[in-house]
């Protein structure tokens, strides 16, 4: 009762005050309407697919040769199309953000306008695609649902017709590869980033040096040496440094490579989503029976019982184990990429003292094992991500016209070592950039890291051994800590592992859903082994994962995989 | 003149309508400040719920999604995504702790502003009151990402917080990694929800009590009652409406148990078997792995128990004498 009366207090309230009221509701209707006009406005002008090439900025045609042919010269006539980056976890900027775009903004009249993600690009895409606002090139993973789903939809622009009119994709990849990259019609929609015939893992540990030798420098080769030495961490610096560093072990890292230490010519990629088997002579087998992975859990598991991993594996975040790395509270780290948050704290440790900071060590084997038989990473020939051009693109031809001058020793060479003139001028014998007097390597390596998220159409093939030409050029001390180890440790401890890529189903599939629980099964039961609390409990939980994978049909996608992998032995000539 | 008259009288609108349908009208227009702030919310609702409705039909299709809007270009597949959900491993799993998490969120979770809000009420310190107040509301306007990284940063086993104090205490020699136990993870879900909306929910119940009548205390004081025979005799049946009506709509949101907290504080795997409800399944197996008509058929589902149990909440709820409808 009493509320009923305080309520028509306040409405006998608000009758008095009417005229303010209705001003003020009229406003918030108002506000509500322009609200949903505006938000609609700024949709369409950010998302829909920008007018490309000669209309879009008027003037400034720099270019009054034209080309005597129809192939579009690069540079010649302004140009300007839509990027989004298909990933959570980064962004396209913008031209002004990197210095290789800014430079080709300012001599090229090239203008890329960015579509972000920013975070949730799942959703986005979904968005686009349903709102039929596709954007002129989408850069993402070579194994991306979604752009397999689009070249369904006949969304995607065919390359073939421009293969031979622009020459440096073929080239440089290579007819091969370039099969392997084709759709199920034949023909070429993605354009592959850091292809290359050579080893470009960049997996594997690193050791903090001050640590290291605080304890007195012992050898590192084997696991017992390792088991050894993390005990010694902890018995001298107690919680102040994690011993062993995983990283994010939901995505493998450095618990899974700790697998390829049990045995020869053990995958990192068995333990990964997309293989999850093991390879057995011309069979791919089921993981969870696997007597090497049960053994690398029960080795895990110990360092985690005895305190000597992270703790936090597989809750923490890449922040999280960044400012561990770089306040350099950990003793050995091990990673999928390794040289690249290594790379960054060791240049900040370094900063305070040159002798501290981090380096990669060979990969730790069983001991008895050949420890050049040991991969810990492997690469893939055709490189991590790919770029695609929608069919929303208005000119397609322009657009790769650009990504394969892109992906040319030119374009190469203006985002590892800038413009041409200040750290290089003209081409070797060999075809490789000549290095001047005044190369800069601090200079270098800072154009590399700003560029890192611009390099999109990568040419392995040809810049690392341009890198290694420059590396050669410098002074021991003065040498880029991350080319060093990648040329001395990581990249010749890796393995090719072409022939085990994309053995995805189509999501949609029977063999589909079987993959997503088998994955689901696999991330939880990866997850409990390395916290079991005693070693007997890891057999009983892979033993009844085993029987909980078979009843999912774990076989059957096995075999598809086994027939799959075949398949792709014989188009890369391993039969 | 006398025909002009009964034309007057004839054409006039007979004296018993005219009346009411002017004040309807009349009424209307009176209330238009009222109306006005009511119409915008209706709009809303009819644009953003009710017009996009038509795509629960793609739980019994296989919807392709660049069909866009025109969903009826894909074929019809009966009730195969809801047998997919039914026949999914962890669907037991799924359904046990969708109930459970709701449970212990409305167990705990809706009592919990209540006992907040009598206890402000008997604190005579205005000062202290306020700063409280403020306090417990605060955490509301946060997002989740931003509670769930403070709970993930106050609990980490590495440099966390409440480790750190444990040790401090010598409670326990080596760091807990709680985030990664499966028992603690309902304790440590629910106890943020409660921390995280005990201040704002309980504004309600700090308004209705503040409209009881004041001379229900004083002559309960003069009478010899308690502090608690008071909160228990007076306080209570008074705001009894309030709590009945908030009680009702807590029951519709029984299958709700949450999708930001969980998604954000069970990260690791480990946790799935406890953690995963349904709304985190659709999210992971349904959206983002593009298996649309999957995630509404489950969504649907859903939804459907949800009215079941809010009806039945209703029903009870006119039994005790204040319902929705």
């Amino acid at each position: 009762m009493n509320i009923n009366i305080q309520f028509l207090k306040g409405v006998n309230a608000m009758r008095k005050r009417k005229p303010l009221l209705l001003i003020v509701s009229a406003v918030l209707l108002l506000t509500t309407v322009l609200a949903a006009c505006s938000n609609s406005n700024t949709n369409n002008s950010q998302e829909s697919p920008s007018p490309s090439s000669a209309s879009a900025t008027p003037g400034n045609t720099g270019g009054d040769t034209k080309p005597v042919s129809d192939t579009w010269v690069f540079g010649s006539e302004p140009l300007e199309f839509s990027l989004y980056f298909h990933y959570g976890w980064v962004d396209y900027k913008g031209m002004d953000d990197y210095p290789a775009t800014k430079w080709l903004k300012e001599n090229k009249q090239l203008n890329i306008t960015p579509i972000q993600a920013n975070g949730s690009h799942s959703e986005k895409m979904t968005t686009m695609i349903s709102g039929n606002m596709l954007p002129d090139v989408i850069w993402g993973n070579r194994f991306d649902a979604d752009i397999d789903r689009l070249y369904e939809a006949g969304q995607l622009v065919a390359f073939d017709e421009y293969l031979e009119k622009y020459p440096n994709l073929l080239k440089w990849a290579g007819k091969e590869k370039l099969d392997l990259l084709r759709s199920p019609d034949g023909k070429l929609y993605k354009f592959p980033n850091w292809y290359t015939n050579s080893s470009t893992n960049t997996a594997g540990y690193a050791i903090n040096k001050k640590i290291y030798r605080e304890l007195g420098s012992p050898k590192l080769e084997t696991l017992d040496d390792l088991y050894a030495y993390l005990v010694k961490v902890k018995e001298k610096y107690g919680d102040q440094v994690i011993p062993f560093e995983t990283d994010r072990a939901e995505d493998g890292q450095g618990v899974a490579i700790l697998y390829t230490a049990f045995k020869e010519g053990a995958l990192y990629d068995s333990l990964g989503k997309q293989l999850l088997a093991v390879p057995n002579g011309d069979k791919l087998t089921s993981v969870f029976t696997d007597p090497t992975f049960r053994e690398s859990q029960k080795f895990v598991n110990k360092l985690y019982r005895e305190k000597l991993m992270t703790q936090d594996a597989f809750t923490q975040t890449d922040d999280m184990v960044l400012e561990k790395l770089m306040t350099g509270r950990v003793a050995v780290y091990a990673s999928a990429n390794v040289t690249d948050k290594a790379n960054k704290a060791h240049l900040e440790l370094s900063k305070t003292n040159p002798e501290d900071g981090y380096f990669v060590t060979w990969p730790f084997h069983k001991a008895g094992l050949d420890k050049n038989k040991i991969h810990p990473g492997g690469n893939d020939r055709l490189g991590w991500n790919v770029a695609v051009i929608t069919k929303a693109a208005k000119d397609p031809e322009k657009i790769f016209a650009f990504l394969d001058w892109y992906t040319s020793p030119e374009g190469m060479n203006l985002q590892f070592f800038g413009p041409e003139g200040k750290n290089w001028k003209g081409f070797d014998e060999n075809g490789y950039p000549i290095f001047t007097e005044q190369a800069d390597p601090a200079e270098i390596a800072q154009i590399q890291t700003d560029n890192l998220d611009i390099m999109l159409v990568g040419n392995a093939a040809y810049i690392d051994p341009a890198k290694i030409s420059f590396e050669k050029t410098l002074p021991e001390e003065k040498k880029n800590w991350q080319a060093k180890y990648q040329s001395e440790v990581t990249w010749p401890s890796g393995v090719d592992i072409t022939e085990y890529k994309n053995l995805t189903p189509p999501a949609d599939s029977e063999l589909g859903t079987t993959q997503q629980h088998v994955e689901n099964l696999f991330l939880q039961v990866f997850a409990e082994t390395t916290q079991a609390k005693s070693e007997a409990d890891i057999d009983k939980i892979l033993d009844q994962a085993e029987k909980d994978a078979q009843s999912y049909g774990y076989n059957k996608l096995l075999e598809w995989r086994t027939e799959q992998w075949q398949e792709k032995r014989k188009i890369l000539g391993l039969e | 003149m006398s025909e002009a008259a009964t034309r007057k009288t004839i054409a006039g609108p007979s004296p018993q309508s005219r009346p009411r349908k002017k004040s309807a009208l009349h009424r209307l227009w009176k209330q238009m400040d009222v109306q006005l702030m009511v119409w915008p919310g209706i709009l809303l609702i009819f644009v953003f719920s009710y017009i996009p409705m038509y795509g629960v039909l793609t739980a019994f299709m296989d919807y392709n999604i660049f069909t866009a809007h025109r969903i009826f270009e894909n074929p019809w597949v009966g009730f195969k995504h809801f047998e997919a959900f039914f026949d999914a491993p962890n669907f037991w799993q799924i359904m046990r702790n969708t109930v459970v998490i709701s449970l212990l969120k409305f167990v705990i979770g809706f009592p919990a502003p209540i006992i907040l809000a009598l206890m402000l009420n008997e604190v005579r310190h205005m000062v202290f009151k306020r700063v409280v107040q403020t306090i417990t509301y605060l955490p509301h306007f946060m997002s989740w990402v931003i509670v769930g990284g403070l709970v993930m940063s106050l609990l980490s086993a590495d440099n966390g917080s409440v480790n750190i104090l444990l040790k401090g205490v010598g409670a326990i020699d080596e760091p807990i990694n709680f985030l990664s136990i499966k028992d603690y993870f309902w304790t440590i879900l629910i106890s943020t929800n409660v921390w995280k909306e005990i201040g704002f929910s309980s504004i309600v119940y700090l308004a209705a009590i503040a409209g009881v009548d004041q001379h229900m205390y004083e002559a309960a004081d003069i009478d010899g009652a308690s502090k608690f025979k008071q909160i228990y005799l007076i306080t209570l049946p008074s705001i009894m409406p309030v709590i009945i009506i908030f009680m009702v709509l807590a029951m519709g949101n029984l299958l709700n148990a949450g999708f930001e907290d969980i998604l954000i504080i069970a990260e690791n795997p480990l946790l799935r078997p406890v953690a995963d409800v349904i709304d985190v399944y659709v999210y992971r197996i349904g959206l983002q792995n593009q298996k649309y008509s999957f995630a509404v058929a489950v969504g649907l589902f859903k939804a459907v128990i949800s009215v079941g149990l809010l009806t039945m909440a209703n029903y009870l709820a006119r039994r005790a004498g204040s319902s929705l409808w």
